[in-house]
């Protein structure tokens, strides 16, 4: 396997940046992950960062050195980072859990799988052309493609999300591919500070002309300056798929994981991990018990 | 060689502040106790307790779990809190409620709301004992089945199967009110847990869907289930099972002998919830919940003389095939 990936991440006109981003890989797997962490509730850059660290870590742990199966390994990885995410708020006696968006992809023998929930989005280019890109769980996107017509203000909830990861209710989300990449493939991870300024004909056009090390930064300079001043937090993660070969990284740059919350990952169930199911259950019938 | 169960705990014996009065019932994954809580309100008390991998002497208050199985044991505690997760999600007046989860003899206990009545299984044996041509009466079917559908449409909206809808899992108070029990075998419908393990069933109202291994569950799996109970309260006994269903179906001749007695309408109600194909039957719970409360002049269409004669031909036909005599004989009528 061969690739080469770049990264960037800005803060935009926001006081703290609550994106995150990164990848992880073994000699046959490569996992690539975003997270943006939301505002209106606490602490988002702490689900965001504790989902990279959760979905890191089991992959760490699970591809060996390659995963036995890649959606099943997804979906097991995003419904323990929102385990996690809520443990964290019950730990800490907070009203109201952090939360996050997700999106992820996974490739491994050539192929790519993602899973995504809210409205971080995947888009996969292919000769220059946008061959799929994630549906966000927005009411606004829904609408759009005639699903659900909840009866919302236009104006005010386009960015409404229906799901995220660390809500009360079970994060909803959906598993794609996967996907054969052929030579000279893009993928580009990004949060919604970049794609709400662009349009996808910009994005794909972009991704497709130049390199990853000049798209990337492209597309977020222009998303950046699109949004001014009031800028969301701005953060893309690209690669080229290259010829499959060994898995090489050709480029990188630093990511923007941090450390502060670092907190051991639970997998297993063990005496401690009974102790705090019992315990979040416990909280459960509360708020239920509350209503 | 059989295995001895694992002993209940004494009456008297304190767990988490409650104490055991008695066992009430028990199954595959432990026991359930009545207790009193400090304040002497009654509680049931649901034990981890899988009687495959444990082992208790009379008196004992810990399970011995045997290091070889006590993977397994761990994989079925996680089973045990997707059930207290599901139901701690839900407050509900026909779901069952929990109301504590703790941890003490090395298991697990789980508290819910100690409900007194009889299950609708105690109620149906009784009614169809009365020989009389109506098991339950139509308005009482409709108005019990809408109770427990407001149920198990807050079940379905919390992202949950139920997964063992039958009459012995409908529970009926003495003050009259209708709960669904028992959700050991719930399972998120999103689960793609690698320990997924699928569901006991039990014959007669388990979903074809559930006997293979490929097929997709979903809310449809529940009104299946649903329309099997429903059956089961015109007719006094569960439906066929499924695989038999499938192989040569009879429901319709065993509902058309119901015609007169119940109305058209949840005649048809029930042989679209037990549609065969998944696709086929309501595929929510509110499809379902509209169709029950239609208000209006209910319809009978009575048997004809013709289909009364094909009928009783059709009785003598599985009769023979019960007693496996003169089954030669009247074999050519059976089409």
């Amino acid at each position: 396997m061969k690739f080469s990936v770049f990264q960037v991440s800005r803060k935009g006109g926001r006081e703290i940046n609550e994106d995150r981003m990164g990848y992880c890989y073994t000699r046959g797997a490569g996992i690539f992950f975003l997270t943006d962490g939301m505002g209106g509730h606490p602490q988002g850059e702490v689900a965001a960062q504790l989902t990279l660290q959760v979905m890191a870590a089991m992959f760490q742990e699970e591809a060996r050195p390659v995963l036995a199966d890649v959606a099943l390994f997804l979906t097991s990885a995003v419904t323990a980072a929102h385990r996690q995410i809520l443990r964290y708020a019950i730990e800490r006696n907070m009203l109201d859990a952090p939360r996050t968006t997700v999106v992820a992809a996974v490739i491994q023998d050539g192929l790519v799988s993602w899973i995504h929930c809210g409205d971080s989005r995947l888009y996969l280019v292919r000769q220059g052309e946008l061959l799929t890109r994630t549906r966000d769980h927005s009411f606004a996107e829904h609408r759009q493609l005639g699903a659900g017509k909840p009866n919302l203000s236009e104006r005010n909830n386009r960015h409404l999300l229906f799901t995220c990861l660390g809500s009360p209710s079970r994060p909803m989300y959906e598993v794609s591919g996967p996907v054969a990449l052929q030579q000279g493939d893009r993928l580009l991870l990004c949060s919604d500070g970049l794609w709400s300024g662009l349009s996808d004909i910009d994005i794909t056009y972009h991704l497709s002309q130049k390199p990853v090390s000049q798209s990337v930064p492209d597309l977020v300079e222009s998303a950046l300056c699109r949004a001014g001043g009031s800028s969301d937090n701005v953060t893309a993660l690209a690669l080229e798929w290259e010829t499959p070969d060994n898995f090489l990284v050709s480029r990188t740059s630093t990511s923007t994981v941090q450390g502060g919350w670092n907190q051991p990952v639970q997998v297993e169930l063990d005496d401690a991990a009974i102790d705090r199911s019992i315990e979040e259950i416990n909280a459960t019938i509360r708020r239920s018990v509350g209503r | 060689m059989a295995k001895v169960k694992p002993a209940p705990l004494p009456p008297d014996t304190m767990i988490g502040g409650y104490r055991v009065l008695r066992k009430v019932a028990a199954g595959g994954f432990g026991v359930v106790y009545l207790a009193v809580d400090s304040t002497g309100q009654q509680v049931a008390i649901k034990e981890y307790l899988p009687a495959s991998l444990t082992t208790r002497v009379p008196g004992a208050l810990a399970p011995e779990v045997p290091p070889e199985k006590l993977s397994l044991y761990r994989l079925g505690l996680k089973s045990f809190f997707e059930e207290g997760r599901a139901l701690a999600q839900i407050s509900h007046p026909s779901v069952v409620t929990v109301m504590n989860f703790f941890r003490e003899n090395e298991t697990v206990y789980m508290v819910m709301n100690y409900l007194e009545g009889a299950s609708l299984q105690d109620f149906i044996v009784t009614a169809r004992d009365l020989k009389q041509a109506k098991v339950f009466r139509e308005s009482t079917i409709r108005s019990l089945f809408d109770e427990i559908l407001r149920g198990l449409r807050i079940v379905h909206q919390h992202k949950m199967l139920h997964l063992d809808i039958k009459p012995a899992n409908i529970f009926i108070t003495d003050d009259n009110k209708s709960v669904l029990i028992d959700f050991g075998a719930a399972r998120e419908v999103l689960s793609k847990d690698p320990n997924f393990v699928r569901p006991m069933y039990t014959p007669g109202f388990a979903a074809p869907e559930m006997y293979r291994r490929d097929a997709a569950m979903g809310p449809w799996t529940d009104i299946y289930a649903i329309g099997a109970c429903i059956y089961a309260c015109m007719q006094g006994y569960p439906p066929n099972e499924a695989p038999q269903r499938l192989e040569k179906d009879r429901i319709t001749i065993a509902l058309r002998r119901l015609r007169g007695v119940y109305s058209d309408n949840l005649i048809e109600v029930v042989e679209w919830c037990m549609s065969l194909d998944p696709l086929s039957r309501p595929q929510s719970v509110f499809a379902l919940q509209k169709e029950l409360s239609r208000e209006g002049e209910r319809h009978y269409t009575k048997l004809s003389a013709v289909e009364k004669v094909r009928l009783q031909f059709d009785t003598m036909v599985t009769d023979n095939k019960k007693n496996g005599q003169k089954a030669a004989v009247v074999s050519g009528r059976d089409k």
